[in-house]
């Protein structure tokens, strides 16, 4: 589970985040919604543990991500807006190697397995990821940390850019890994997509979580209001 | 370990499948093939002109039928500086040093006839050796694989997929390090195993041992260059910024500071001028004894003391020739005279290349310059060795011509007494003996302990580098 408690974090005298209080339950996913800037990708640097925050604590399945920020890094899968993978090599060596970096060593079998898992398709296994679409490498990011073990998914902008089918399938894949225990945290700008996938949703405005709902209480177009009511104040 | 082995391979597998790589690299192996086989080639036509210009004055000497010997101390001989077979890997300084020198009596005669003196205006730029391209162009290589290796990592957001999976910043350095490193090993092995494979049957243990600090020193340098692209490109965000602070490094290092510090050397410790050394020769000479010139004060001090010592009057109740006896004695003054000088150039020279040797600590480039040459028998150690061989040969020489002179049965002023060809025949040939490994290592141990200085220095910018990195 991830648990952010009472955590502040400047740079040069700017507040990034102010005071943030988050729990991500197993099971569950957590949309981050924000504009740019908000602190979105602050809080995901300061679980990821390239961050520490200048108060407070952050934890993820009771581990402190700061002192011990390389046992938690074995716990958490993270995917980013753009997954750049190694261009030259394949889909499937490319999970390899991120693979045998985690000190995992997987059959071809088992390797196709995951990318099938996440969603990638046979054909394109083998091929090399310079020809991937942004929705392919991200099924690729997502097969490194499902291949991984990760009991914590961190997505920073997942949907962006991707077409209506990719987003869709991410969505699917999502709600699966959740499915299966994982705990996730999404940071995202499109509110559609995470009132769909989510379960909770918190809004983020320069730094401060100014609201924090459950999906079920809210529609769409509800949310939509509400997000540019806080925007817009 | 297992994930620098990991992102050692990936790098090689980037390398491999890259075609602009591989075609650089089968030219850049195709020049280093022709590069060994031409410095083969000239080393081994040297070797045969130098064996032919030697026997060809061998044969000169032992056909002289009868002459006077103090005459055959003028007629003198030639002796041709051997190349060596380390020549087709670093020629060093012996293009510009002289390669003929003549040895004859009264008289110490300079080095002349360099080979560069006698090329094309271009050639003199430097033949194609696999030294130049190993000391100029393959750290160039290194640095063009190197510069981006981190910064790329770091644009494109893997860096931080890789520390996630695992690797420390450290571990990812020192394996980036290492990838474009091992490439420019492969291309020094590659050279010296077709040296290796063309001379065979040459190979000594002494080559060999000289070989491998050749191999070190090279295998140093190039871990220093790595090492420091790999430390400007995680420091500077900017590719292009990595590359050019490392280009700028190289220009320094091997085109200015040589130059600057050689110069610097030469000015703390100075050569008298070529005119001025001449003259203080020349000076000191006078006051010595002159051979040619019975009425000289000194030869006639010489003179008395030696009828003493028989116990005569006069020259002609001698049972020697007291001219080869004033001979020899003019010899060795003159040897004295030449002692002292080109035993104070010596020592300049000396002091100059320690200078030199200590600006390794700011230039790397110059150690490799020093150990590359050194140890392969072509650095100013070994032809000032050839010159003083030469030297003590001469003094045997002429001292063998005017013994003979003598004590040979001729009488003092007996001009035209000769000595038959069994004697010429008997006169030993010049035996260049090579400067002894063990030597060579000690002289140069402290360009190898520059290097590993240097290469712990870089090692310790990687991991400053690491906790500077920023991976966010």
């Amino acid at each position: 589970m991830i648990q952010i408690q009472n955590v502040s974090k400047s740079f040069k005298g700017n507040v990034a985040i102010h005071n943030l209080n988050l729990a991500v339950h197993k099971g569950e996913i957590l949309g981050l919604l924000g504009a740019n800037g908000a602190g979105k990708s602050t809080t995901i640097n300061m679980l990821l543990g390239f961050l520490d925050p200048d108060s407070g604590t952050v934890s993820i399945n009771d581990i402190d991500t700061i002192n011990n920020s390389a046992d938690v890094r074995k716990l958490i899968g993270y995917i980013p807006e753009n997954v750049n993978l190694y261009p030259y090599l394949s889909g499937l060596e490319n999970l390899d190697y991120f693979c045998k970096l985690a000190g995992l060593k997987y059959s071809k079998s088992e390797l196709e397995n995951y990318l099938i898992t996440c969603g990638l398709e046979v054909k394109s296994h083998s091929k090399k990821v310079n020809g991937y679409s942004k929705g392919m490498r991200q099924k690729v990011g997502i097969a490194i940390a499902y291949a991984k073990k990760a009991m914590v998914y961190l997505l920073d902008e997942p949907a962006s850019g991707l077409d209506p089918l990719a987003s869709n399938e991410l969505s699917i894949l999502l709600k699966k890994l959740a499915s299966e225990g994982a705990t996730i945290l999404m940071a995202s700008h499109d509110i559609f997509r995470v009132r769909e996938v989510c379960d909770r949703i918190g809004i983020l405005k320069n730094g401060i979580l100014v609201k924090e709902l459950n999906t079920k209480d809210v529609s769409a177009n509800e949310l939509e209001i509400l997000y540019l009511k806080f925007m817009q104040n | 370990m297992n994930n620098m082995i990991q992102i050692i391979k990936n790098e090689w597998r980037f390398l491999i499948r890259s075609h602009i790589f591989l075609g650089i690299s089968i030219a850049f192996f195709l020049i280093l093939l022709l590069s060994v086989f031409l410095g083969n080639f000239q080393t081994n036509k040297q070797e045969q002109t130098y064996q032919n210009a030697k026997d060809h004055v061998r044969q000169q000497w032992v056909s002289i039928d009868e002459m006077n010997p103090h005459s055959a101390a003028h007629y003198g001989t030639y002796i041709f500086k051997p190349s060596n077979l380390m020549s087709s890997l670093d020629e060093g300084v012996s293009s510009i040093t002289g390669n003929v020198i003549r040895v004859e009596g009264h008289v110490q005669n300079e080095i002349v006839h360099s080979e560069a003196s006698q090329m094309q205006t271009v050639s003199r730029f430097g033949k194609l050796k696999p030294s130049l391209l190993l000391q100029y162009i393959v750290p160039l290589l290194l640095v063009f694989l190197a510069f981006n290796s981190v910064s790329n990592e770091k644009l494109s957001g893997r860096l931080k997929l890789l520390v996630l999976q695992g690797s420390k910043p450290i571990q990812i350095m020192l394996s980036k390090t290492m990838s474009v490193w091992l490439y420019g090993v492969m291309l020094l092995t590659f050279v010296l195993l077709v040296y290796g494979i063309l001379n065979m049957h040459s190979l000594t243990t002494d080559i060999l041992i000289r070989t491998g600090f050749f191999f070190l020193s090279y295998c140093l340098y190039y871990f220093i260059i790595c090492g420091l692209t790999v430390f400007f490109s995680s420091r500077w965000h900017n590719p292009t910024l990595a590359l050019t602070s490392m280009l700028g490094v190289w220009i320094i290092w091997t085109m200015f500071m040589p130059n600057i510090l050689m110069s610097s050397a030469e000015k703390w410790h100075s050569l008298p001028s070529r005119n001025e050394f001449q003259l203080a020769m020349k000076e000191d000479r006078s006051k010595g004894l002159d051979g040619h010139n019975p009425r000289d004060k000194r030869s006639i001090a010489l003179k008395e003391k030696v009828l003493k010592e028989y116990g005569v009057d006069s020259l002609s109740q001698l049972p020697i020739n007291f001219d080869g006896m004033r001979m020899q004695a003019d010899e060795d003054y003159g040897n004295s005279v030449w002692d002292k000088h080109f035993g104070t150039n010596r020592e300049i020279l000396q002091k100059q290349k320690q200078s030199y040797q200590l600006g390794g600590i700011v230039n790397p480039f110059i150690s490799l310059q020093n150990t590359s040459m050194g140890f392969m028998a072509n650095d100013n150690l070994h032809h000032q060795e050839f010159l003083l061989q030469v030297e003590n040969y001469r003094r045997d020489f002429i001292k063998m011509l005017n013994d003979k002179q003598t004590f040979g049965g001729s009488k003092t002023g007996d001009w035209g007494w000769k000595i038959d060809n069994a004697f010429f025949k008997s006169v030993p040939d010049f035996n260049y003996k090579p400067t002894q490994v063990f030597e060579v290592i000690s002289y140069y141990m402290l360009d190898v302990i520059v290097l590993f200085l240097w290469s712990i220095l870089v090692i310790a910018l990687i991991v400053f580098g690491t906790k500077k990195i920023q991976i966010v």
